[in-house]
């Protein structure tokens, strides 16, 4: 007993100070540290490769035929690194910064509007090195109005709003006994 | 089916009893063998393969496959662990009549998943002995069942209160002390109704699930394919590589990707990583549950290396966003090794030193010994797993039973102790560090060169089946992925280590006194989430009283608003 409470103050007092001071001295990240994305209109062919791997739909991309509108819901985001990964033009990568917490919401989104024009180098395409992050997921495997193909799979795409209240199911019941 | 399939004991046994199931049996993949069966006879295998055969009950999966063949299905997923087997059992349900016998009478450690499977896809247990709503929420309509396909990911549904489940009645004359809400030693939501003979505890009631994301729903709706790691990740604080790694691995199986050696090395090091520090972490709360504060702050101390480590090598302190369908995403370069093996040393010294000081400290074992008593018949039973099943002399561990990423040549040595209380549950735990730690040193020095990432050429098949269990720090985390078209999984169901766990709970605090409560329910290492509903007993009346959601939102404003 008296030998285990020895051999533990001997650990305590071995260990000293640990506690960083941050913030009042900045505490600098690994190089490797994936931080809050920037992002270059002007290298951005708006091809919609980051918005098509985001998983949490941070990004989501517009198309407007002449001009592409992506916006970034930087709430949204899961630090994965992702879209940097795929995009080709590098018009999207990270930076060091990680203290982005905010009394208000629309502080952590932006919007990026580029203008459309056929690319000279490739038509207007975009390739992934691996297949299965090529192909679109856009359509949701649900019922619900149009035709269902022979998948049954129902050509229509959920809204992006998360907060949109749908009921689908049953209207609010009218109240009874009045 | 292979030869090496065809010579395993529990297929001899199961033929002897049941001869028409081996024309039924399909094997794709080695390892996993499926069996469609008609609806009546399903329980009656897995009741026999359980009970007689000793098989681990895993989990079910209820998919709703209207869209593809007109009817439900359920999957009955059991494990034989020492032949290294998973067995599924497959039946299609009608889709105006979607019932199944229950198993749970006789398979106890099916009780949750079966109601999970009625309050999700909708099919019926009959039979069942506790037929009460599980996940949904109070006030979630009655009749809806939200993972069926008519109901997109993002439906709210109307509240629809006077839907929740009736509250176990307590025995005569016992009394009955809440626990939670919100859990007050692990800071997180749980509702533990505790029934109480002075201070021995003599049942227990349990509501969860308050915190229900949804997140096989996304899976099969809405992500696809190389999305879900990233959402499988998120599922816990903790272990987020085990539920991305289990479910890459899945995927990868089911549709024979062969995934480089390197990338394989590369996910076991950052698991075994992420299990040093998990164990590190609970050593310090375990400590600080039975308030000895002096565990918490110095393990603490040690672990916080390894999260600063896994943020240079990975680029988050947490989650390594390091798996996709195929492979990993970045390399673990020569500096990287070297940085990895350096943190391991000073960790190793520094943690011996706590554990050569904890292993002969009485206090510690007054509180530990003898309290939360799991026998190794109710650890089997209940289907418990990871070093709550471990430290009841259950010598199951994924990483040995079903290998996956690259332990088939690491010579996994499981830590197993006989004691089955809380002090065996920390033992296993203790031992286990040591054993990561030279774990990561084997897996550094012997992985190979070559590239991290599977080339994948065209879409993946659709309908194909993969199972994979990941040993998470807790126990097996297990992942079940049906492929589909539309390059996104048409069933995803996954099911954490304290799902089990949980279930075993109620056994282990049973003749315990209150003050050990905290510490048996810490012991197996729980990860749960949050509520909406706190009751309260009132001491004059003695009268049980119980706020809706409404009630406290409006006595929160009348308090803030003064």
């Amino acid at each position: 007993m008296f030998k285990a409470k020895l051999k533990e103050a001997v650990i305590c007092f071995g260990a000293g100070r640990v506690t960083l001071k941050y913030p009042f001295e900045p505490s600098p990240v690994p190089p490797k540290f994936r931080g809050k994305i920037e992002f270059d209109a002007r290298k951005c062919i708006a091809c919609g490769g980051c918005a098509n791997v985001c998983p949490p739909r941070c990004i989501v991309i517009e198309d407007m035929g002449e001009v592409a509108k992506i916006t970034f819901n930087l709430d949204r985001c899961i630090q994965c690194a992702r879209c940097y990964e795929v995009c080709p033009e590098k018009a999207i990568w990270p930076t060091d910064e990680f203290e982005t917490a905010t009394p208000d919401k629309s502080d952590l989104k932006s919007e990026m509007i580029v203008w459309m024009s056929t690319c000279q180098r490739c038509g207007r395409c975009f390739e992934t090195e691996n297949a299965i992050d090529k192909f679109e997921s856009k359509r949701w495997r649900g019922r619900g109005p149009g035709e269902a193909n022979k998948h049954g799979i129902f050509p229509i795409k959920p809204p992006i709003d998360f907060t949109a209240q749908t009921s689908l199911v049953r209207e609010p019941e009218e109240e009874k006994d009045q | 089916m292979s030869t090496e399939t065809s010579h395993k004991k529990f297929l001899r046994g199961l033929t002897e009893q049941f001869p028409d199931i081996l024309g039924k049996l399909q094997e794709h993949i080695p390892g996993q063998l499926i069996a469609v069966l008609p609806r009546e006879e399903l329980p009656k295998v897995t009741k026999y393969a359980v009970n007689r055969l000793g098989a681990r009950f895993v989990i079910t999966v209820a998919t709703d496959q209207r869209d593809k063949t007109g009817d439900f299905g359920i999957s009955y997923i059991l494990a034989f662990d020492e032949e290294k087997q998973f067995l599924v059992l497959h039946s299609n349900l009608p889709a105006d009549d979607p019932r199944i016998e229950s198993v749970t009478p006789d398979v106890p450690a099916a009780n949750w998943a079966e109601r999970e499977a009625y309050d999700l896809v909708g099919i019926m247990p009959e039979g069942h002995p506790d037929p009460r709503r599980l996940v949904l929420p109070d006030d979630f309509p009655a009749g809806i069942h939200p993972l069926r396909k008519e109901y997109a990911y993002n439906v709210r549904f109307p509240s629809e209160p006077g839907n929740a489940p009736p509250r176990k009645a307590p025995p005569e004359g016992s009394t009955v002390v809440p626990i939670g809400p919100f859990y007050p030693t692990l800071e997180e939501p749980a509702y533990f109704r505790l029934f109480l003979d002075g201070e021995r505890v003599v049942g227990s009631d349990y509501r969860g699930f308050y915190n229900h994301r949804a997140i096989e729903k996304l899976g099969d709706s809405e992500l696809n394919y190389n999305q879900v790691p990233f959402v499988a990740q998120q599922i816990c604080g903790i272990c987020g590589q085990v539920h991305s790694c289990a479910y890459v691995e899945a995927v990868e199986k089911a549709c024979e990707i062969e995934v480089p050696m390197r990338a394989k090395y590369i996910r076991t090091i950052l698991l075994e990583l992420e299990r040093i520090h998990s164990h590190l972490l609970w050593v310090g709360l375990a400590g600080h549950i039975i308030a000895f504060d002096t565990v918490l702050m110095q393990v603490w101390r040690i672990r916080e290396p390894v999260m600063w480590l896994m943020e240079r090598v990975t680029g988050n302190r947490k989650h390594y966003s390091s798996n996709l369908v195929g492979g990993v995403r970045f390399d673990i370069t020569e500096e990287a090794a070297d940085d990895i093996r350096r943190v391991l040393d000073k960790v190793e010294t520094e943690f011996k030193a706590v554990v050569d000081a904890v292993l002969i400290d009485t206090s510690l074992m007054a509180r530990l010994k003898d309290v939360g008593i799991l026998t190794e018949e109710n650890a089997r039973a209940l289907g418990a797993v990871g070093p709550t099943a471990r430290g009841s002399n259950v010598a199951i561990d994924c990483r040995v039973d079903h290998p996956y990423a690259a332990y088939d040549q690491l010579d996994v040595q499981k830590q197993v102790q006989d004691g089955c209380d809380c002090w065996a549950r920390t033992l296993v735990r203790l031992y286990e560090v040591f054993e990561s730690i030279r774990l990561v040193r084997k897996a550094l020095e012997q992985m190979p060169g070559g590239p991290i990432m599977a080339k994948i050429d065209g879409p993946l098949p659709a309908d194909r089946i993969g199972l994979c269990s990941v040993e998470a720090a807790r126990g097996e985390s297990h992942h079940y992925v049906r492929t589909g078209e539309d390059n996104r999984p048409y069933r995803w169901r996954l099911r954490a280590p304290t799902y089990p766990n949980l279930q075993a709970v109620g056994c282990m605090i049973e003749g315990v006194n209150l003050a050990d409560v905290p510490i048996c329910i810490g012991s197996y290492d729980p990860c749960f989430s949050c509520t909406e509903r706190v009751e309260t007993v009132d001491v004059n009346t003695n009268e049980i009283r119980v706020y809706t959601r409404e009630e406290l939102q409006e006595l929160s404003r009348r308090k803030t608003l003064g």
